[in-house]
């Protein structure tokens, strides 16, 4: 009788489990569908931003001496003659074809360019995300437990000295000061000349990142020329959009610690560090979101780090071109970094409903 | 107000205070720092370039010869301004509609669940765009003006808020206080805004500090690359960047001063959030009525009963004295002493607030860091308990020294399964394999009585009801057949057949086990049958002390026979 009962528990229990299984894909499918639209809304605001920087382009590419017949041309040329959404309609069918358009400040094809300098700001931000990972937020964890041990009262001295400043260190100024004192001063890391030195050879171009691509060819000079140079940039963003994610873990870890639920934990017995995992486990869900923003952060604060350490990355790119109103590298960046982050929000999200039980998909029957 | 205001600023650190201090100089200067400069704040002077400092120039002066000290003075007014008014836009409109969002996806119902979904997504596609290069691109295409500015930054900022307040209210939304405040008849939007909002309100002020400081960062940063508040106008973003070149090359004042003033003002606003935070914190309010609300109304009069300690008792408290932490405050419990044999059960009795859970806590040595055992002894057998390290104190628990506590739904790991704990707990001592640990759990539901055992055992706290928790928590205290139970309202939430089930089960234990078992209830029908004897706690004491019977025939403290006539009745 009761076997049977089992059985029917266990049969019930499955087609449950399925339902749930079988929601999740449709959610992404469906978030995956919102994404087409959101990303022609942004290209679309995008565009007619652009269009709204001061400066004609046609004046800007021919110079101030040129006749304005040939202005003209070239504006009819480069369909600036047109209506934003006439222009917005034949920008899409270009880029749908793979083709992102010409810089005219520089003269070159706006998806080589993408190809050459988007390896190069996603390797900076791995690798800011993977400092982040391996130190602060152990860091965050230790720091918050509540042991007593002297070691950790000093690590949580330290570190919460460090919560506070790298919140209030501007990320420029920090590279500036590495560069003053590791480079003009004590000259051990190398000055902000780029992504190698001036007399070493770039690899083989196959993924874009030195460090990858040097070790590829095997050349070893070359991918340690390139991790030197890589050191301030990454210490610098790890430094300072660490922080956010570092302040959040620890606080939800405070608050998870001081739970109920942990005091019972040790009433049962539980190992210090199961209780710690049980806390890091609730901690973890507001984290995560945190670490969404901060990846979309770190995009942004790699414009400028990427500036002062003369990266030539993806950042760099996007400032010069706002300078020079150079539309279509602009337009082409924003479109990269829109999509990005929506993958990475969507990732969020995914994690964030995986990690919490209590969080039902928005719009799912129940 | 005040009083709290002082009291908060008392239990700062000096270092705390000291940047508050700063913190209030730097309002100051927002509002009339241009006034105070030495020399003129915009007027080149080619003739003074890059002076390092000195006696006429504190701080310098940068490459149009301009003192920096002047300059410094003069910039707050620029980038305090500009990011204050921009983060508090941002709250103020991202705060409200996070709350609506998230009540619009927990009504599940089609049209409110479509459009915050469609809200959701458009705060997507805001903030999809790059934070900095957006900004840039705004003022590059609007202009330069602070308003400008300001309208950027607060609209990539509101985002964030929106983000933060939704997945609070969303986790809080079906926390009992939120279901409670529904349940008597408030709106759903009231009790989104006025009952869950509050409680969002720590995080919201955590994100606070980080916002202004990174607002006040992006104002200097969009002023670095240009395209933020142009030159003439005394700005640190821009001062950074035409010293940064000089720095490079070793001239180091024109970049260096006004960066250490950049950091100690977003600084500044960090330390006031951070105390702003410790001052909103719930915690600091419970410890002040700790202080405040317990008056020991009982003289020192020598408890009334059977006080000689038992002979080879399993559990023997004396003395027992527990303080907050805070100097000055009056013991929340004070010469609690008792003893139990092996197979006793005693309950313990009182009105709330008379200091049971205290005692629970206290014996088991789970007391929250506010409080401490002043004095005292707790012994469990020979081991004194108090004194244990802790390595040792954790094989006794559950194994020897088993525990539910009250109120078990909250007691439950929010994110672990009931089998998880179960698992969890069994894993805490020794080896099992997963199909044993899952035979074990299902054996143990089903002797306390919790139908269907296999799927609770997929079951997450929330899904439990409060009786089936209870349940749960009961059936983890009979896991190792302790020496020792000690259960704080272990039949709260649970109907009449199920509570006698659960205290036969109880009686069992004591009589086949020999487990001392210590019972807190409110309900002296379970002290009068099923209990050896019988303990009464007022006000941090216990006042009396018997056998059942003897209690119950003939109680001698007044309070204890005032307690029998308001149940008799």
């Amino acid at each position: 009788m009761s076997t049977q009962l089992d059985v029917a528990a266990s049969r019930v229990l499955r087609r449950v489990r399925l339902a749930h299984a079988l929601r999740l894909p449709r959610y992404i499918g469906r978030r995956i569908l919102f994404l087409v639209p959101q990303v022609l809304l942004i290209s679309f605001i995008t565009f007619a931003l652009v269009r709204l920087l001061p400066g004609d382009p046609a004046r800007f590419q021919l110079g101030p001496l040129a006749p304005e017949e040939a202005v003209e041309a070239l504006r009819r040329k480069l369909h600036l003659d047109l209506s934003i959404p006439q222009q917005y309609a034949i920008w899409l069918k270009h880029t749908l074809s793979g083709d992102f358009g010409t810089s005219w400040s520089q003269g070159t094809d706006v998806g080589e360019d993408l190809l050459q300098r988007i390896p190069v700001t996603l390797e900076l931000i791995f690798l800011s995300l993977l400092v982040v990972f391996i130190v602060l937020v152990p860091l965050a964890i230790v720091t918050a437990s509540l042991s007593r041990n002297w070691a950790v009262w000093a690590l949580r001295n330290v570190t919460f000295g460090y919560g506070m400043l790298a919140g209030a260190l501007p990320d420029f100024l920090l590279a500036l000061l590495l560069i003053f004192i590791f480079y003009t001063n004590l000259n051990l890391l190398p000055g902000p000349e780029g992504r190698l030195g001036i007399l070493d050879t770039a690899p083989p171009f196959v993924t874009g990142s030195i460090l990858i691509d040097a070790t590829i060819a095997g050349d070893w000079s070359t991918f340690w020329s390139g991790a030197w140079h890589l050191v301030m940039p990454v210490f610098t963003l790890a430094f300072v959009y660490g922080a956010p994610v570092f302040k959040m873990l620890r606080s939800q870890m405070e608050i998870a610690l001081d739970a109920e639920y942990t005091t019972y934990g040790e009433a049962l017995g539980l190992a210090p560090r199961t209780i710690l995992a049980r806390a890091a486990r609730v901690a973890a869900g507001s984290t995560v979101v945190i670490v969404g923003t901060v990846i979309m952060f770190l995009l942004g604060g790699d414009v400028l780090v990427e500036s002062v350490f003369n990266m030539s990355g993806l950042g760099q790119y996007a400032v010069q071109a706002i300078v020079t109103a150079d539309y279509a590298p602009i337009q082409a960046f924003v479109c990269f970094a829109a999509i990005f982050t929506m993958l990475v929000y969507l990732a969020v999200d995914l994690v964030h409903f995986a990690m919490d039980p209590r969080i039902k998909v928005v719009g799912s029957p129940t | 107000m005040w009083l709290r205001i002082s009291s908060t600023l008392r239990q700062l650190p000096l270092w705390q205070l000291v940047f508050l201090a700063l913190f209030a100089l730097i309002v100051v200067l927002t509002a009339i720092g241009p006034d105070l400069a030495p020399y003129s704040t915009i007027n080149a002077c080619p003739s003074d370039r890059l002076v390092p400092p000195s006696a006429a120039h504190w701080l310098g002066t940068d490459d149009n010869g301009i003192d920096i000290l002047s300059r410094l003075l003069a910039a707050p007014r620029t980038d305090v301004v500009i990011a204050v008014i921009a983060t508090a836009i941002s709250v103020l409109l991202g705060s409200p509609l996070g709350v609506v969002i998230a009540l619009l996806e927990s009504r599940r119902r089609g049209g409110s669940t479509v459009v915050a979904e469609i809200a959701m997504r458009l705060l997507e596609v805001i903030q999809a765009f790059p934070v900095f290069v957006f900004a840039m691109v705004l003022v590059a295409v609007f202009g330069g003006t602070k308003v400008n500015i300001i309208a950027a930054i607060a609209f990539v900022n509101t985002p964030v808020f929106v983000r933060l307040v939704r997945s609070d209210v969303l986790s809080l939304v079906q926390r009992p206080f939120a279901e409670a405040a529904r349940a008597v008849g408030n709106s759903e939007w009231r009790v989104g805004f006025r009952h869950i909002l509050p409680n969002a309100i720590p995080t919201i002020l955590v994100q606070l500090s980080v916002t202004i400081g990174f607002a006040i960062l992006l104002t200097a940063g969009l002023s670095f690359v240009g395209a933020g508040v142009k030159p003439p106008t005394p700005e640190l973003g821009s001062m950074i960047a035409s010293g940064a070149k000089f720095l490079i090359i070793g001239q180091w004042w024109p970049a260096v001063f006004p960066g250490i003033a950049l950091g100690l003002i977003v600084f500044s606003f960090g330390v006031f959030g951070e105390v702003m935070t410790k001052f909103m914190e719930p915690r600091a309010i419970r410890s002040a009525t700790w202080r405040t609300g317990m008056t020991t109304e009982t003289d020192d009069a020598p408890v009334i009963g059977i006080v000689a300690p038992t002979t080879n008792a399993i559990l023997a408290v004396r003395d027992l004295e527990v303080t907050p932490l805070q100097p000055g405050a009056s013991p929340l419990l004070s010469g609690v002493s008792f003893s139990l044999g092996a197979g006793e059960r005693m309950a313990i009795v009182g009105e709330s607030g008379a200091g049971k859970s205290v005692l629970v806590k206290a014996v088991l040595g789970l007391l929250p860091a506010q409080l401490q055992v002043n004095s005292g002894q707790v012994r469990y057998g020979e081991v004194d308990l108090l004194n244990l390290d802790k390595s040792k104190l954790r094989s006794l628990r559950s194994k020897h020294i088993a525990a539910t506590l009250a109120n078990a739904k909250s007691q439950l790991h929010p994110l672990t399964t009931v089998g998880g704990t179960f698992a969890a707990a069994l894993a805490a001592h020794q080896k099992v394999s997963a199909p044993e640990a899952r035979r074990r759990s299902i054996e143990l539901l089903r002797m306390v009585g919790m139908n269907d055992p296999e799927r609770r055992l997929e079951a997450y706290p929330h899904e439990l009801s409060g009786g089936m928790a209870q349940r749960v928590c009961i059936a983890l205290a009979l896991m190792y057949r302790p020496r020792l139970l000690i259960a704080d309202e272990p039949t709260a939430g649970l109907d009449v057949t199920v509570q006698r089930q659960v205290l036969d089960l109880m009686e069992k234990l004591a009589r086949e086990a020999g487990t001392a078992q210590l019972i807190v209830t409110s309900d002296l029908g379970i002290a009068a049958h099923y209990c050896d004897k019988v303990a009464v706690m007022q006000a941090g004491r216990v006042i009396e002390i018997n056998e059942t019977r003897a209690f119950f025939d003939a109680p001698v403290h007044p309070y204890s026979r005032q307690l029998l006539d308001s149940v008799r009745l």
